[in-house]
């Protein structure tokens, strides 16, 4: 039922009825359109290329944070400075000395980061050389963050803080090569 | 006498985009495409809504330059967004909305720039209108066209009652929601836009 009655209302429903619903927009919009949504995405892709950079400095700086937590927690002798020997994967198989609940994280992280790194690898060729170079440096950091935070841990198993920086390294290499593969299209 | 939906949307076209069955599945599969980043899929969607997305920015803007840089800033934003589309509304209702939102916001930011310049506001909503300032220039012939212009010269605020409700044929409550009026606010302003229109066309 409508609540408009008067001719005047029924003539002026008539004329909006009546309206076109579509009105064909000028040719030139979809082109600024697709000029805009061209622009976004390079500037996406830039940002992300600057996120990687960012995740591996944020790695870097998470292991200085462990060495200066190895400092304060332990006395010198056990925890200062103890420097990256091998890769994490090595690490793992070679001194399986971590607790038993980091030691199975760490199994789970290493088959996480070896699919995405099999999937990098076969998508590498469609990123740009600067970014390879970005993700592999990221990468590096990483690894020897990963492999600082478990020798310290090794020495100091119950030590907490030593354990949540050995995880969060661990998630932010992940972050790098998902960020990765999601740069590189499927070929 | 009918109501204002069901004039404007006739009984064969049940689906407020307006697409048959089979379109829509075609759109759907579409949609699937645009959100993984294909272009071409995307642009084809364009070219399916782009025709009433502009025909409610025009009549929302009042002019056509504002118009079409509202129908960019909705599919620029639509690309964005459409990863987040989960379909519970229609894909018109949806890209509407993205355009009420992107032209809400661009009255915000004049309204800003106004404020800091101390330029005076219009007494309706706080609006300029385009055209003729919040008063309906008077018309004498009735026809689609002067009730085009009458549109466009209306207040901003009852313009956007006005379009989206009796022009689209949203319900109160969807309106509502898409302007952030209060039921009982947007129902003055369709009465006043109602009051204006005929008016101007003489009617």
């Amino acid at each position: 039922m409508n609540e408009h009655t008067s001719p005047s209302d029924e003539k002026l429903d008539e004329l909006t009825a009546a309206l076109p619903r579509e009105i064909a927009p000028p040719p030139e919009v979809w082109s600024a359109i697709r000029a805009e949504l061209a622009e976004r995405s390079s500037n996406a892709r830039r940002w992300d290329r600057w996120r990687l950079a960012a995740a591996g400095l944020l790695i870097a700086a998470s292991s200085s944070l462990l060495t200066v937590v190895a400092l304060r927690t332990r006395d010198h002798a056990r925890a200062v400075a103890v420097a990256p020997r091998s890769s994490p994967a090595a690490a793992a198989t070679a001194e399986p000395r971590l607790p038993a609940r980091l030691a199975s994280m760490e199994q789970g992280y290493l088959r996480s980061t070896e699919a995405l790194r099999r999937t990098l690898d076969e998508r590498r060729d469609s990123l740009a050389p600067s970014t390879v170079a970005t993700v592999e440096r990221s990468l590096r950091i990483a690894d020897s963050a990963i492999a600082e935070a478990r020798a310290a841990l090794e020495r100091d198993p119950s030590n907490a803080v030593l354990a949540a920086l050995f995880t969060s390294n661990y998630e932010r290499k992940i972050d790098v090569l998902r960020r990765a593969t999601e740069l590189a299209p499927r070929t | 006498m009918a109501s204002a939906l069901s004039l404007v949307r006739p009984a064969h076209t049940p689906h407020p985009s307006g697409l048959a069955p089979r379109e829509l599945a075609g759109e759907d599969a579409l949609v699937d495409r645009a959100r993984r980043g294909d272009v071409d899929a995307f642009e084809r969607l364009y070219h399916l809504h782009a025709g009433r997305v502009y025909a409610l920015c025009l009549r929302l803007a009042g002019e056509p330059l504002e118009a079409r840089e509202l129908v960019q800033d909705t599919f620029v934003h639509a690309w964005e967004a459409l990863p987040r589309f989960r379909g519970d509304a229609s894909l018109t209702t949806w890209l509407h909305r993205i355009a009420v939102n992107a032209l809400l916001e661009r009255r915000r930011r004049d309204k800003r720039r106004s404020a800091r310049v101390a330029l005076v506001e219009d007494e309706d909503d706080g609006e300029s209108a385009p055209m003729a300032g919040g008063f309906v220039a008077p018309i004498d012939v009735a026809t689609a066209i002067d009730l085009e212009r009458a549109i466009a010269a209306l207040p901003p605020g009852v313009r956007r009652a006005f379009v989206l409700h009796e022009v689209e044929g949203y319900t109160h409550e969807e309106v509502a929601g898409m302007t952030g009026l209060a039921t009982g606010t947007l129902r003055a302003q369709l009465h006043r836009a109602r009051q204006l229109l005929i008016r101007a066309l003489s009617l």
